[in-house]
């Protein structure tokens, strides 16, 4: 080989170039004349779109909300806030909306609104029930799927997740039929083991539960999964010493499931915590809120408020409190189930 | 082909308010065809060194040169080099075929049959044809390494870079790799710069071996100079395996006088003039133990290897290695009397550790350029 | 040590029997709503109810289509999260890119500023962007729906974590064969991350599938619609057509749930990279 190379060089040339060839010369020649981009300018050239997308649409409107709550919202703006002029390349940036600031007034409404600490309280009710059903119904799946006796594991594990998929409309209009007063299936099912048919959408009481029910099962899967992974990581090594030491199927579970699941654990409590907090979709579809406001949600409240009554800046004061309350609830549960 | 031309390469990587010399001042020439080893403890700047001949770091002072070419500014796919990585370094969503054609597609206008003809004879001459459409992580650690031995010879590049291409494989098919390297290397006749942390390494395949640390060339030489005349006492501890024993020794009249009694009479005392305390080392191989030894030192371990023992001594708070024959076994814990010959000595500087004497026992080799430093 | 493996059958057939009737559980709805879409409407709420599916599913498909055209509502739905998921991976695995292998001035605060952003709900931001898109005129647009959602945090994160698993000599080895710093990324980094990638891309369909709130503020015309806004109208209407509802949340789930049957892998590693975000 190096006989024959060394004696051709480097310019072996046999066979016409084909058209592929010719499209990758002709992009070596474009390249060799662009301006080599190394360090800080390749760098800055791949993060810049992402960037300008994250300040305007993300980062700003952050922002914005803060500022907008300090204000009463008059209507869309009028007129621009600059613009720039250089004869063919006209840009005019608008003014978002007319406001008038009314400093803490917002957040004095907010207060003494009954309606907003009535939507704190009913997302607190399912999220106090929801969260601890759910994630004990998906730990005891995925330790049950765990256990090496079970067969058909695979096949268990996708009908559970199968949910993850559901579009969470599509799925809550499914719910609001099946837990129909009248036709429902649930009802029928009652009826089948003699209970009478249950207010599933017009008593307070159970319209909370429906939510709750349609909650789980929309997302015990997921945490399923994550649990799963998890037990998965447990080094077999520990139940076999754990074996040894005499222990019992729920001593195993209590001594070592228990605190090796615990970053993974507290991962999706926070998880499901924050997700429960943002319900929205749920309540708006299976029971609009109702029945009088027994299930009306934070941020179901904010949107009546800002999209049905076009309080904006007070919604952008609720909106506040809540990513605070939000944030604050994730932080303290890190807080208290994190320290190891 | 090319000679490789280094002068006065310093590399500073600048984090923060610290900066950090990784190699300083560093003159090297490597002569055209030849196998050069840079070995070091790690963090010694090897890999710097090499990094920076290969373009993938900017010098921070200093010229490179190949041939008559200056390439200190040019980037690495523009100086004609191949480089060899560690861990191989292979592209895993790309077949070996592509992974060994991927430098001639993006930086010749070869044609896509002239690139195909060239991977598939750099392929047999590797003996991995069979493996061309497989994915890196079908392949074992050796096919792996062939592989990116092959991408490397595919560029018929005029310097090959080598960064300790062997230290992922298992000691035996990194012993057949080394004959098999090397056997290339002769047959490609390339220039090639190899780095290393393994002594046995460099002094095994160097034409030439280079030895750094802290940044700073020691010496550059034949293996079997730098290890029979080190410049200084890092070298001469560095090469040679067990390592060479040293001692601090006072220096009374023409007699040098160590640790727990040892003493040394020189017959001739002109590399320690104007010494009051030197360093002593003595080769493992160079201790032979004998009753009638003018020093004596307690066993503490013998290691029998087969064809060979490595008796560790025990010379107050210094421990003394020597490799004795098989047959000598001497129990821990036993006294036992040494000898060496004066010609076998190496003497350095206590302060500077520069050599003031080393091995001239035998008929000397060709002794490698010392560096001036 | 009979006791115990008594003991043992009784625990096997506690376990089997839990995780049945939970298979059981899950699936009810999904199979009720398959039975409902296939019967016509008076049959629909007959008590007691139907459990084997009827015939009536293309009928009631047509009435629906009729009355609102839902092929089109799925297009748009299909449509925006495809243009989302493919615009959005570019970006991230960009940025994440650079992230993971770059040194920049403003690296460390543009990070904070990220993680900063991971943990806010996205409701948090419909007020104010709708408010930007009516000044802006795009309202009632996909373009509305798909570019304030481009710059994902998670995305980035994710990228950012997984490119650096790269060796960083796999990079200089193709710059040694001559790439340019941008063929290194959609030649050697993107390949090399095709697994994460697969994971984020469902992580971002998923992500715009399930938009609600926002699309619901920002759509005017119901031939704009995405599924969960039309269904949403759907229910509102005077008289309730429960077949076609039945019909159209059918059409919404099936197909996502056949294509999580088909990608469950990479659905799962979806989930976990979500999860490794600690």
């Amino acid at each position: 080989m190096s006989q024959e190379t060394e004696s051709t060089g480097k310019q072996i040339t046999h066979g016409e170039p084909s058209i592929l060839d010719r499209l990758r010369f002709a992009r070596q020649d474009v390249a060799a004349k662009l301006p080599p981009l190394r360090g800080e300018r390749i760098a800055y050239l791949l993060v810049s779109p992402f960037f300008v997308l994250f300040g305007l649409f993300l980062a700003f409107p952050v922002v914005y909300t803060l500022y907008l709550s300090f204000f009463e919202w008059q209507s869309v703006g009028q007129g621009n806030l600059f613009w720039v002029d250089f004869g063919p390349f006209y840009v005019e940036v608008p003014r978002i909306a007319e406001l008038q600031f009314i400093g803490l007034s917002n957040y004095v409404r907010l207060a003494g609104d009954g309606l907003f600490w009535q939507s704190m309280f009913n997302t607190t009710y399912i999220l106090l029930i929801q969260v601890p059903l759910m994630i004990g119904l998906a730990l005891a799946l995925a330790v049950a799927l765990n256990a090496s006796f079970v067969r058909f594991k695979g096949f268990f594990r996708t009908a559970i997740a199968l949910p993850i998929s559901a579009n969470i409309v599509a799925y809550s209009t499914v719910f609001l039929l099946l837990f129909n007063e009248q036709f429902g299936f649930i009802n029928y099912m009652l009826s089948q083991v003699g209970v009478s048919p249950i207010a599933w959408l017009t008593s307070e009481f159970w319209a909370r539960k429906t939510i709750i029910a349609a909650v789980t099962w929309r997302w015990i899967g997921y945490n399923m999964i994550i649990l799963l992974a998890g037990l998965q990581n447990i080094p077999q090594q520990l139940y076999e010493a754990a074996e040894i030491d005499g222990a019992s199927r729920l001593e195993k579970f209590r001594y070592v499931t228990l605190p090796q699941l615990r970053p993974v654990l507290l991962f999706v409590v926070v998880l499901s915590t924050i997700g429960t907090f943002k319900l929205f979709a749920e309540p708006y579809v299976i029971t609009g809120g109702g029945p009088t406001n027994a299930t009306i949600t934070i941020v179901q409240y904010i949107y009546r408020q800002a999209f049905v009554h076009w309080n904006l800046g007070y919604a952008s004061a609720l909106t506040v409190v809540f990513v605070g309350l939000v944030s604050a609830i994730s932080i303290a549960q890190i807080r208290i189930g994190g320290d190891d | 082909m090319a000679r490789i031309e280094i002068d006065d390469l310093t590399k500073v990587y600048d984090s923060g308010d610290e900066s950090i010399v990784a190699v300083e001042d560093l003159d090297l020439a490597v002569d055209d065809g030849e196998f050069l080893v840079l070995v070091g403890p790690s963090g010694c700047g090897k890999s710097t060194t090499l990094r920076c001949i290969a373009g993938l770091e900017d010098v921070t002072g200093g010229t490179l040169q190949f041939g008559e070419r200056d390439v200190t500014d040019l980037r690495g796919s523009e100086r004609d080099v191949a480089m060899v990585f560690q861990n191989y370094a292979l592209y895993p969503h790309m077949t070996v075929r592509e992974n060994i054609g991927f430098g001639l597609k993006l930086s010749t206008k070869l044609t896509a049959a002239e690139i195909s003809e060239r991977v598939e004879s750099v392929a047999e001459m590797l003996g991995i044809t069979e493996l061309l459409e497989d994915k890196p992580k079908e392949l074992s650690g050796g096919q792996q390494q062939r592989v990116a031995l092959g991408r490397a010879i595919v560029r018929e590049p005029s310097v090959f870079l080598m960064d300790e291409p062997l230290s992922n494989l298992d000691a035996k098919l990194r012993a057949e790799m080394r004959t098999e390297l090397q056997e290339l290397q002769q047959d490609l006749d390339v220039t090639t710069v190899y780095v290393t942390h393994d002594q046995t390494e460099a002094m095994a395949m160097g034409d030439r071996v280079a030895v750094m640390n802290d940044g700073v060339l020691q010496q550059v030489g034949s293996p079997e100079g730098i290890y029979r005349q080190p410049t200084n006492e890092f070298v001469a501890n560095f090469i040679g395996s067990p390592s060479i024993n040293l001692l601090t020794a006072e220096v009374d009249g023409n007699t040098l006088v160590g640790p727990a009694g040892f003493s040394y009479r020189l017959s001739d005392t002109a590399p320690v003039e104007g010494h009051s305390t030197v360093r002593v080392g003595i080769r493992p191989e160079d201790i032979t133990l004998t009753e009638d030894g003018a020093n004596h030192a307690t066993v503490s371990v013998v290691e029998p290897m087969g064809n060979e023992n490595f008796c560790y001594m025990e010379l107050g708070d210094h421990e003394l290695t020597a490799r004795i024959d098989p047959d000598l076994r001497p129990q821990a814990g036993e006294e036992v009397r040494f000898t060496f010959d004066e010609k076998a000595l190496y003497l350095f500087d206590a302060d500077s550790g520069a050599a003031l004497k080393t091995k001239s026992d035998a008929v000397s080799p060709g002794i490698g350029t010392e560096v001036s430093r | 040590m009979r006791e115990q493996r008594r003991k043992d059958a009784v625990w096997m057939f506690l376990t089997y029997a839990f995780i049945l009737t939970m298979v059981v559980v899950m699936l009810i709805p999904l199979y009720w709503m398959i039975v409902a879409a296939t019967l016509p409407q008076q049959e629909f709420i007959e008590f007691p109810p139907r459990l084997i599916p009827g015939t009536a599913f293309l009928d009631n498909f047509a009435a629906l289509q009729e009355r609102m055209n839902y092929v089109v509502t799925i297009w748009n739905s299909v449509f925006i999260a495809v243009v989302y998921t493919v615009l959005s991976l570019l970006l991230c695995s960009m940025a994440g890119f650079a992230f993971a292998k770059y040194e920049f001035r403003f690296k460390e605060p543009l990070f904070y500023a990220i993680l900063a952003t991971l943990v806010l709900p996205i409701q948090l931001l419909v007020i104010p962007l709708f408010l930007m898109m009516s000044q802006i005129g795009w309202t009632d647009t996909f373009r509305a729906i798909i570019i304030p959602w481009l710059a994902n945090p998670i995305g980035i994160f994710l990228m950012r974590q997984n490119m650096r698993s790269i060796p960083d000599a796999l990079l200089e080895s193709a710059r040694m064969d001559g790439a340019s710093e941008l063929q290194i990324f959609y030649r050697i980094a993107l390949p090399a991350m095709r697994s994460s990638l697969a994971a984020l891309a469902i992580i971002l369909f998923l992500f715009q599938w399930d938009l609600f709130l926002y699309p619901l503020v920002i759509l005017e015309d119901p031939g704009n619609y995405t599924i969960p806004v039309a269904l949403a109208g759907l229910e509102g209407t005077q008289r309730i057509y429960y077949d076609q509802i039945m019909v159209a949340t059918t059409l919404a789930i099936i197909p996502m749930a056949i294509l999580f049957l088909v990608l469950q892998k990479q659905f799962v590693s979806g989930i976990l990279a979500g999860s490794l975000k600690e």
